[in-house]
């Protein structure tokens, strides 16, 4: 089963219309709500000249607009091209211009910052503060359309969205994914998560990160609900919404789970509605890991990898065999995936032998926009090479060793980075450590770490030395530390090493 | 423009609007909303307030009504004695 993607949103609509689907701080908006204004949405875009397969930028913070501006893109056969809400204005310009966008979605704060957009059409709150001989379009004259999507010829192989992507070099890479990708990749989700209409999920994660947007999509496909809250710079704040709007499900990166277990009430508080808890975004640390698992009881924690690449996911781990003997493991192949570990050749691996990550499946992209040379290195006649090195055990669980290009060479050995993190994780004694490789006269790369310790006080650098001298051959103890008071941040949460090594 | 006002501001200006350091901020404007701090902001400001006044500021105070603006965080700061 493929369809389309804003089919999720119609087919609830017409199940549960009355049905509370989003809800956002005190707003909350029913399935046939959102299908009726994304209808007249559709309606709006298609009178100002959208054709199958334009694309449309769309620059917000997850909002019910955002859920709008989704499904209503896609109900007018456009392509949706969503970038952080804190995009600059520089940024701004290489999306209108890499995407070739003509009509752009603004949140009011974002139509603030990019008053000098340069695109013949914009959609927002606040247009009248852009400059520039541009249509300006409002939220009025969307709703002022008539609720009825417009006719047009989409099908599961047309393009649904461009997600761009940042790579370690170069500018931000644009992941092409069809209607039949997200639906595939959607579907998958659904089953393994056991999602059902009862669902409610506490969305921190951006939308326009592919991990954030499977909360939408799935729980729009099965009719459940989703709750928006932007506000994780006060974890308390959004502990306290998943309590008081009883969600069942919450989803999170490993530094989402680190500020949440260091520095916030989640530990002390109880709520009984939570189901499940997703991790995905990175490789967490065991000992990060085993905390969660301590802390959340017979809540059940889903391990989880996957690419933009990969409309998402790829693999997860059953909460069962996390908890019985699979503790590091990202688990096995979703439904509708399969993966395999290659050497360089593409000769499959055995167990235990690391090698390049790769999957096959309807979820895996059609390559990046407009980059066929970008497209080749990565899509291989035996599917798509993730950039992730990995093994599989006798069972064929999937374990990761780190990113390719993160890989640290000292002294002629191969180091994982992801190695002497998880150790120093493991000494409970910082917040979160990320390592890089710096260049080194005579070993060529040594480890060097950036870490923000748990209590500043009373950490002592001396002890942490001695703990990883406990658990690492000596040729991968960092042979630098900087304590910091924070890592810095991709806006999906993820740790951005390039910045550290800058 | 009080000492305790002017270290806040200062340390904001410093590490989050780089490039910026001549920028207003308003004090009654949300650090949050208008992009100037993110979650790991809000955990390294904190950090800077525990070293500088020497103060312990628990999980449970991490709150908007504590640390959303600039005049809160002031505000914060008299209810531990420090003005």
């Amino acid at each position: 089963m493929a369809g389309l993607v804003h089919q999720f949103l119609e087919t609830s609509a017409g199940v549960y219309p009355d049905k509370t689907a989003l809800l956002d701080g005190e707003l909350e908006a029913t399935y046939s709500e959102i299908d009726s204004l994304a209808n007249r949405l559709a309606r709006l875009l298609t009178l100002h000249g959208l054709q199958k397969g334009d694309r449309v930028l769309m620059i917000m913070e997850n909002s019910l607009k955002s859920v709008v501006g989704y499904y209503g893109v896609l109900k007018a056969g456009g392509v949706c091209v969503e970038v952080p809400e804190r995009t600059t204005g520089a940024e701004a310009s290489y999306y209108i211009q890499n995407s070739g966008a003509k009509i752009c979605i603004l949140s009011s704060s974002s139509a603030k910052r990019l008053s000098d957009i340069d695109v013949p059409c914009v959609i927002g709150p606040d247009v009248d503060l852009i400059n520039g001989s541009i249509t300006r379009l409002t939220w009025s004259d969307v709703k002022a359309m008539p609720d009825r999507a417009p006719e047009n010829r989409v099908t599961e192989c047309d393009l649904a969205a461009i997600v761009y992507t940042s790579g370690s070099t170069g500018r931000p890479k644009g992941v092409m994914l069809t209607h039949k990708n997200i639906c595939t990749n959607t579907a998958s989700i659904v089953s393994y998560l056991n999602l059902t209409e009862a669902d409610r999920v506490m969305a921190v994660l951006p939308f326009y990160y592919v991990y954030g947007k499977t909360l939408l999509n799935t729980h729009f496909m099965v009719g459940g609900s989703v709750v928006v809250n932007n506000r994780f710079a006060f974890p308390n704040s959004v502990v306290k919404d998943m309590s008081d709007k009883e969600v069942t499900g919450f989803a999170g990166v490993p530094s989402t789970f680190a500020i949440l277990l260091n520095r916030s009430v989640f530990p002390k508080t109880r709520i009984p509605s939570l189901r499940y808890i997703t991790q995905a975004g990175g490789a967490m640390a065991p000992a990060l890991t085993k905390r969660l698992l301590d802390c959340i009881g017979s809540t059940s924690l889903y391990i989880m990898y996957g690419a933009t690449e990969a409309s998402a996911r790829l693999t997860y781990l059953p909460p069962e065999r996390l908890l019985r003997d699979k503790l590091g493991s990202v688990g096995i192949p979703i439904p509708q995936v399969e993966i395999t570990i290659r050497d360089e050749s593409g000769r499959v691996l055995g167990p235990h032998e690391v090698g390049n990550i790769c999957a096959t499946g309807d979820n895996i992209m059609m390559g990046y926009w407009k980059d066929t040379e970008e497209t080749r290195k990565v899509l291989k006649p035996w599917g798509l090479v993730t950039g992730d090195l990995g093994h599989k055990d006798e069972e064929g669980f999937i374990f990761l060793t780190g990113r390719k290009k993160e890989m640290l060479k000292i002294g002629g050995e191969r180091v994982s980075p992801k190695e002497i993190e998880d150790a120093i994780v493991e000494s409970g004694m910082v917040h979160e450590v990320a390592v890089i490789g710096r260049p080194d006269e005579y070993l060529s790369e040594v480890p060097e770490a950036f870490l923000v310790p748990l209590d500043e006080k009373s950490f002592d650098l001396d002890m942490l030395r001695a703990f990883i001298g406990q658990r690492l051959a000596s040729h991968k103890h960092p042979r630098h530390f900087n304590i910091v008071r924070s890592l810095p941040k991709k806006p999906s949460g993820k740790i951005d090493k390039e910045a550290l090594k800058r | 423009m009080s000492d305790v006002l002017k270290n806040v501001v200062d340390f904001i200006k410093e590490n989050f609007i780089m490039g910026r350091s001549d920028a207003c901020i308003d004090p009654d404007e949300s650090l949050i909303e208008s992009g100037i701090m993110d979650s790991t902001g809000v955990l390294e400001l904190v950090e800077f307030l525990e070293a500088t006044y020497e103060i312990q500021i628990q999980d449970e105070e991490l709150i908007p009504e504590n640390l959303e603006t600039v005049n809160n965080i002031v505000n914060f700061l008299k209810t531990k004695g420090i003005s």
